[in-house]
């Protein structure tokens, strides 16, 4: 017996190893390949497209407790190469609540060590009599008195006791068949010896010769006692066999209800019951009676690419090794939350819940872990649905929370992420204004539809929408607004209204191209007086008037430029002056006395590009005077 | 007695040396006159606010050269100097016929007239 279970688990072992080293079962396979694009994190915009859905993913995995083992798509769980049926995950989910929710009580203790007898008393090691076993099948019934049990005890027990009672029906029909099998011989004799009776008989009669007799035997078709014998014998032949076939029957049903009902606690994740069963049946039925009957489809599916031969023994080691992984689960849910791995622990105790969901073993997990581990799980269950909304603003608050309840929670991924996508939203957005203020609407609309995607709730989304509904009102008055402007050289009028404008200008093949010069020309001049602006706050006045005298030059009517040159002046008098001289000077043609004065100017700043052109030029115009004058 | 005698010869030294201080201080005196004594200084503060006041004019200008702004050979030179008494740097053209080596860091005196155009133009000029 211990050389066929070593045997057996043997090549269990080698059977589990082999489909480990494949990948495990084919169910793994498609998980796998779609957890790989998940770690990459976010990726940068390519060509203008952000990648919103790497974020997603990211985000997904991050925020998703399930561990790796778990499908809730195709509805399974996947152990050691073996798939359970997972059910529905709202329904799981719900299991796990519960069990986080409840207390770890002290009848479930009481329970726990009254299966743990049970099983002991089943050991083959034990050398178990008969009142033994009978004290083990009374056990089942104070077991089945437990909530947690479900009554399983009570189906166990009554099986066993079907299977002694099937046992004592045997006994009886055996006797009858005792008894039938005796006749059967007395009428064998009978037979026999009337048949050497008759030849004896017809051999006396041939030596006498008597022909007339002789025939009136032979017609007279009367049966002969003979052939009532025969037929007392066919009939006994014929209930023997109708009794063996009986006993059979009887035998195998019990056998088989045993063997259905192993299988159907493993698949329940009944280990402790599947294991009670197996061991009160290698009790009642001979070793050769191990091989599995029934459920073979059901354990194909348990144990997928299996081509073993399924024993009752293969079951009980299935049983007993998830009962050690329970345990050895739960130590490291325990392990993990003490050292602050509280992301970990949760992973795992999923796991775990799942695979020992009717097991005593989770009762080791203490209350107040279990209301920690419940308040992370909603939590990030909140932040997966928070996700599925695209709600940004929501997801980085939540983090910080579950952050608060995980030390190992990635936080700064998440939040990095959030960023990276609301970042994104806002310049597809600005992207969108810009092009819509260009008249480009249709890559406005795209631009717009893109920003939608990746942030739904963006702000600025509203915003744009409430400026585009401004500027479609403005915009049918545009051109006339544009001339009007445009005759009266008010540039920085045209470029305050350039997006309206640029609605209404949109398709006008003459005016756009105007409206795009005076924009890029009042940017420019824009762009030099908040240069000048900085240049002052650094304290440099000369460099700041020179930068706004360079924006005079685009054009000298600019009302915000001139006022910021006025502002200025007071403080550049000095050079102002002698610049202004110089260049009166200049335009009179005393190229002598602008040099003068553009000296005079870089006395006073030095680096100064005007002075610095200014001398170069007048020098070189009066050189060529006075080379002309030779 | 003897003092008597003694005298004339040291009355008649001193009266000597006397003469001699006198007419060497004459003599020094009359050679170290400068060239340009009789020009007067060139307003610059005032040149710089209107040259178109000083043109035709003759005056002397000591200044320091700080730098060649232009030359054109056979022309002259555009050169930037800094003269005495004012912060300002000025304009001057010297010629080609003048000669000179005009070195950056050396001082002169020169002889200006205001050309047309404000120009300083320099007629002559001395080392100092």
């Amino acid at each position: 017996m211990w050389k066929i279970y070593a045997s057996s688990s043997l090549a269990w072992l080698l059977f589990v190893s082999l489909l480990n080293a494949q990948g495990g079962a084919p169910i793994n396979g498609g998980r796998a390949a779609t957890a790989q694009p998940a770690q990459a994190g976010v990726s940068a915009p390519a060509n203008g497209v952000f990648e919103s859905n790497s974020f997603l993913e990211m985000a997904n995995r991050v925020f998703d407790p399930s561990s790796d083992s778990m499908d809730f798509e195709n509805g399974s769980f996947s152990w050691k190469g073996k798939t359970f049926n997972i059910a529905e995950q709202r329904a799981f989910r719900s299991r796990l609540e519960r069990f986080l929710l409840a207390f770890p009580i002290k009848e479930e203790e009481q329970y726990a060590q009254l299966m743990s007898e049970i099983m002991d008393g089943l050991s083959v090691s034990n050398n178990n009599t008969d009142d033994d076993i009978l004290d083990v099948w009374q056990l089942l019934f104070r077991a089945s008195d437990f909530e947690i049990d479900g009554g399983n005890s009570t189906i166990i027990a009554n099986q066993v006791f079907n299977a002694w009672r099937i046992r004592k029906e045997s006994r009886g029909v055996q006797l009858s068949h005792r008894d039938l099998e005796d006749i059967r011989k007395y009428q064998q004799d009978i037979v026999a010896n009337r048949a050497r009776m008759l030849k004896l008989i017809e051999g006396r009669k041939a030596e006498n010769s008597d022909s007339e007799s002789a025939d009136a035997l032979a017609i007279s078709g009367i049966p002969t006692e003979e052939s009532f014998r025969v037929s007392d014998l066919v009939e006994t032949e014929a209930k023997l066999k109708a009794l063996e076939g009986q006993v059979a029957a009887t035998g195998l049903q019990a056998k088989l209800q045993f063997q259905s009902q192993i299988v159907s606690f493993l698949m329940q994740r009944r280990f402790e019951h599947a294991l009670v069963l197996s061991g009160f049946y290698q009790v009642l039925f001979k070793g050769s009676h191990q091989t599995l009957e029934v459920g073979k489809s059901q354990l194909q599916e348990f144990l997928p690419g299996s081509d073993l031969t399924f024993t009752v023994d293969s079951m009980s080691f299935i049983a007993r090794e998830a009962i050690n992984d329970v345990k050895k689960g739960v130590e490291t849910v325990n392990t993990a939350y003490s050292e602050r791995r509280t992301m970990l622990a949760l992973e795992r105790l999923q796991e775990v819940f799942f695979l020992g969901e009717y097991s005593t073993a989770l009762n080791n997990i203490p209350a107040e872990q279990r209301r920690h581990l419940l308040d992370l799980y909603r939590n990030l269950i909140e932040a997966g649905d928070l996700l599925e909304m695209k709600d940004y603003t929501s997801i980085s608050s939540l983090a910080d929370e579950i952050s608060k309840l995980a030390d190992d929670f990635p936080k700064t991924r998440v939040l990095s992420g959030v960023e990276t996508a609301k970042s994104m939203s806002d310049m597809a957005v600005f992207a969108a204004s810009q092009f819509r203020n260009v008249g480009q609407i249709e890559k406005a609309r795209e631009e717009l539809r893109q920003a939608i995607d990746i942030w739904p709730s963006n702000p600025a989304i509203r915003e744009f929408q409430m400026e585009t509904t401004k500027l479609a009102t403005a915009g049918s008055q545009g051109v006339n607004v544009f001339d009007d402007l445009y005759e009266r050289n008010d540039r920085r009028a045209i470029f305050e209204r350039r997006m309206e404008l640029g609605f209404a200008l949109a398709e006008d093949e003459e005016r756009r191209p105007l409206l795009m010069g005076i924009v890029e020309e009042v940017g420019r001049i824009d762009l030099l007086v908040k240069q000048s602006e900085e240049l002052m706050k650094q304290g440099e006045a000369y460099a700041a008037w020179e930068l706004l005298n360079e924006a005079s030059k685009i054009n000298g009517t600019d009302g915000p430029m001139n006022q910021a040159r006025a502002e200025l002046a007071p403080r550049v008098s000095d050079f102002v002056l002698q610049v202004d001289r110089a260049d009166r000077q200049s335009e009179d043609g005393h190229h002598a006395a602008a040099l003068a004065a553009y000296m005079a100017a870089q006395d006073i700043y030095p680096a100064s590009r005007i002075c610095r052109e200014g001398i170069a030029r007048e020098a070189s115009a009066l050189i060529a005077g006075l080379s002309a004058s030779e | 007695m003897s003092r008597d005698l003694n005298q004339p010869p040291k009355l008649l030294i001193r009266r000597l040396f006397i003469y001699f201080l006198i007419t060497s201080g004459v003599f020094f005196t009359g050679c170290s006159k400068s060239p340009f004594a009789d020009l007067e200084p060139l307003p610059v503060n005032d040149y710089l606010k209107k040259p178109g006041n000083f043109l035709g004019n003759t005056y002397l200008l000591s200044a320091q050269i700080d730098s060649q702004i232009e030359w054109e050979e056979g022309v002259g030179r555009i050169l930037a100097v800094e003269t005495e008494g004012s912060t300002s740097r000025l304009p001057v053209f010297v010629p080609d016929s003048s000669g000179q080596n005009l070195n950056v860091g050396q001082r002169y005196k020169m002889q200006v007239s205001i050309r047309k155009g404000g120009l300083i133009y320099v007629e002559d000029l001395r080392k100092f």
